[in-house]
C-alpha cells in the first residue's frame, strides 16, 4: 500500500517537482506554529501563567488552532506520500504521529472543557481542575514530542 | 565584509565544536522549534487582538504574553546564533537567510514604533471594542514579518545563493 502512494499523482509532484516539497513544508511550517503556538498560549494560561487574560478570550483562537491543524494534515499527508516508504519504518516520525494524534484527542477534550467552564473560571465561580491541570501539561508534553520527533525524523 | 566574517569564524573554537558534536545540530534545531512555537504563538494572540478581532478578549491583557514571546526570541537568537557560527559561509550568501534577517528587523523596528506610538495611548481605548487603523497596521505588519521569518527559515535550504 505504501508503495501505490508513493507512486500517486500527489507524491510524484510533491517529491519530483521543483516547488511541491518546498511548498508543502512551508504550509507545515506555518501550520506548527498556528497550532502548537495557540495550545502552548492556552495550557500556559490554565497552569497559571499571563492571569490576567479571560479563559473565554481563547475560545475563537482554539477555532484558528483547528484550522492550523488542518492545513498540517493536509501538508503532511502531502509529504508523507512522496516517501511513504521511508515514514513507515522511521520511530522518530512514529513518536511525532503518535503524539499529535494523542495531542488532538487532548486538545479536543480541553476545548470541550473550556467551552463548559470558561464563563465560570472567569467569574472565579470554579476553577480548573485536577483533570484540566493533566490535560494542559500532557498537551504541553505531547506537541513538544511531536516537534523534536519532526526534527529527528531527518536524523536518525 | 562577509569573506571577513567567514574568515574570522570558521576554525574558531566556537565552530569546531559545532562541526564536531554530532548531537548538536539537532538538539539546536529542536530548540530552535520551541522558540518559534512560543515567539509565533505569542504573537498570533497579541497581533490577532490587536488587528481588531477577538474583541471579547481585553486589549491590554495580550501585554502579559510579551515575556512569552520575548523567551522564544531569546532561544531562537542564541540557538540561531550557533547556527550561523556553525556555517557562516552558507547562511551569509544565502538569499533566505538574508530576508529572514531583513524581517526579523522589520519586525523589530514595528515592535519599536507599537512601543513608542502606540502603546502610550492604548490605557484610553476601549478595551473591548475595535482598534484604530495604526494599531492594526502595526498588527499585520507583526504578522507578515514574523511568518515571512517563519517560511523563509524553512526555505534556506531550498533557494540559491545571491
Amino acid at each position: 500500500m505504501f508503495e501505490w502512494l508513493e507512486y500517486s499523482f500527489l507524491s510524484i509532484w510533491v517529491g519530483e517537482s521543483l516547488w511541491g516539497y518546498p511548498i508543502m513544508l512551508s504550509l507545515h511550517a506555518i501550520g506548527l506554529a498556528i497550532v502548537v503556538g495557540i495550545f502552548t498560549m492556552f495550557n500556559f494560561r490554565v497552569l497559571g501563567l499571563f492571569e490576567s487574560i479571560e479563559y473565554s478570550a481563547f475560545v475563537d483562537f482554539f477555532k484558528l488552532a483547528w484550522w492550523g491543524l488542518l492545513i498540517n494534515t493536509g501538508s503532511g499527508v502531502a509529504l508523507f506520500c512522496s516517501q511513504a516508504t521511508f515514514y513507515v519504518t522511521n520511530t522518530p516520525f512514529l513518536v511525532k504521529i503518535s503524539s499529535i494524534i494523542i495531542g488532538s484527542i487532548i486538545a479536543f477534550r480541553i476545548q470541550s472543557s473550556l467551552q463548559l467552564n470558561a464563563e465560570k473560571w472567569d467569574s472565579k465561580v470554579t476553577e480548573p481542575g485536577s483533570k484540566d491541570y493533566l490535560f494542559a501539561q500532557s498537551s504541553l508534553l505531547l506537541w513538544a514530542c511531536a516537534i523534536f520527533g519532526g526534527r529527528l525524523i531527518a536524523y536518525l | 565584509m562577509a569573506e571577513n566574517l567567514i574568515q574570522l569564524l570558521e576554525g574558531s573554537t566556537l565552530n569546531i565544536w559545532i562541526l564536531s558534536t554530532a548531537w548538536l545540530w539537532p538538539l539546536l534545531e529542536m530548540l530552535h522549534f520551541v522558540g518559534l512555537s512560543l515567539l509565533l504563538g505569542a504573537m498570533l494572540v497579541i497581533d490577532i487582538r490587536l488587528a481588531g478581532f477577538v474583541q471579547k478578549m481585553h486589549i491590554r491583557t495580550t501585554h502579559d504574553l510579551l515575556p512569552v514571546a520575548g523567551i522564544g526570541f531569546l532561544i531562537n537568537t542564541v540557538t540561531g546564533v550557533l547556527f550561523f557560527v556553525g556555517d557562516p559561509a552558507r547562511y551569509t550568501i544565502n538569499v533566505g537567510f538574508q530576508i529572514k534577517m531583513l524581517l526579523v528587523l522589520i519586525a523589530g523596528l514595528n515592535a519599536l514604533w507599537f512601543a513608542i506610538k502606540i502603546n502610550p495611548e492604548m490605557h484610553r481605548w476601549n478595551p473591548y471594542a475595535d482598534t484604530n487603523i495604526a494599531a492594526k497596521t502595526v498588527a499585520y505588519v507583526s504578522l507578515v514579518a514574523w511568518f515571512g521569518v517563519l517560511l523563509l527559515g524553512r526555505l534556506i535550504p531550498y533557494v540559491s545563493t545571491g
